[in-house]
């Protein structure tokens, strides 16, 4: 899974989750893509799930970029605590996606077979998504 | 490649009120510069200027505005994320004859040799060619290629009139041979290694597999 090696901080505030993405928004490596619709927390074992969900349905063949990296930790404080006694210790790692990011590419396998992949790795996802081609969003 | 004829309005307000109006009522802000003439923002009809921009580098004749036509090719287009819909169009203007560089897409065809994937690295050639004879693309014919071939720029045929403006070294596309994929099994053990041995603050949750 992915997790970062070092961090300055171990607990962050949470990230903000309005707007819309700046970029990152375009199918840049692969043929199709999976584009978030709505705002979402991606933890890194649903970026993990999603990509075993892709890999296991492409077997031979293709190629699979993630673009997106859960480098914000979230906190959680234990269950029947009382308030107070600082902030609670880090429980997950997670990537703030923003609607319009391309977050998983592929190539390399027909179409049918791509979309079916895309699709399963979406049932990962916490959020809609739609799946977007290289064509779709040039121009 | 034929011209397509637009109608424009000029601009009387701006800002992103006035933008945004300008958007519901189905037309998208424009601007032209180029040749050292002051700017000029417009409006174009947003469905019409939407057919238009499916062909690359499509020569646009932009009626409407004082004085004769002006020829101009699209420049940068700002889309929204999600929906795609074009919000703001920037024209470059050109000169019959003139010659200009612009990216034309390079299309795919054919299946490559059974076992071998196709790397494609560059979706785009930039060439130098007359803004009235813009080639609509290249086209790769990469039917049979073998494990370990690769196409680079100067290997592409490209239309009469045209020059490769692309580092002619630079590799366009090659077959690779099919990579053995990462099911998952592998990674949880691997993934365990890396953390113990990068010293990362891991959260609990991942601590705890």
């Amino acid at each position: 899974m992915l997790i970062p090696r070092k961090v300055a901080h171990r607990k962050q505030h949470r990230p903000h989750r309005t707007g819309a993405a700046s970029g990152g928004t375009r199918v840049t490596f692969g043929e199709f893509g999976i584009q978030a619709l709505e705002h979402a927390y991606v933890t890194n074992r649903q970026i993990e799930a999603a990509r075993i969900a892709m890999t296991r349905h492409i077997r031979r063949g293709g190629k699979v970029w993630i673009n997106i990296y859960p480098d914000r930790p979230l906190t959680k404080k234990p269950a029947e605590t009382r308030m107070g006694s600082g902030k609670g210790s880090p429980e997950w790692w997670i990537a703030n996606v923003k609607p319009g990011r391309v977050r998983f590419e592929l190539s390399g396998v027909a179409e049918p077979v791509a979309r079916e992949a895309l699709r399963r790795a979406i049932h990962k996802l916490p959020m809609k998504c739609k799946i977007v081609t290289r064509e779709m969003v040039e121009g | 490649m034929p011209e397509v004829r637009i109608e424009a309005e000029p601009r009387t307000e701006f800002g992103k009120g006035a933008a945004r109006r300008t958007r519901r009522a189905g037309r998208v802000p424009a601007v032209m510069y180029g040749h050292g003439a002051p700017n000029r923002h417009f409006t174009l009809p947003g469905h019409q200027l939407m057919i238009a921009l499916k062909t690359p580098n499509v020569l646009i004749s932009i009626a409407g505005l004082e004085g004769r036509p002006v020829l101009a090719l699209p420049k940068a287009v700002q889309r929204d994320a999600v929906r795609g819909s074009i919000e703001h169009v920037d024209l470059i203007e050109v000169r019959r004859g003139e010659k200009v560089t612009v990216e034309i897409p390079i299309r795919v065809f054919g299946d490559v040799f059974s076992g071998g994937m196709l790397d494609q690295q560059l979706v785009q050639l930039a060439v130098e060619a007359e803004a009235t004879h813009l080639p609509d693309g290249v086209d790769v014919d990469v039917a049979g290629m073998e494990i370990g071939t690769a196409v680079h720029a100067k290997d592409i045929p490209l239309p009469s009139g045209t020059t490769l403006v692309t580092d002619p070294e630079a590799l366009v596309l090659h077959v690779l041979g099919a990579q053995n994929v990462d099911l998952g099994e592998e990674t949880t053990a691997a993934e365990g290694e890396a953390a113990e041995a990068g010293g990362a603050e891991a959260p609990a949750a991942a601590a705890a597999e």
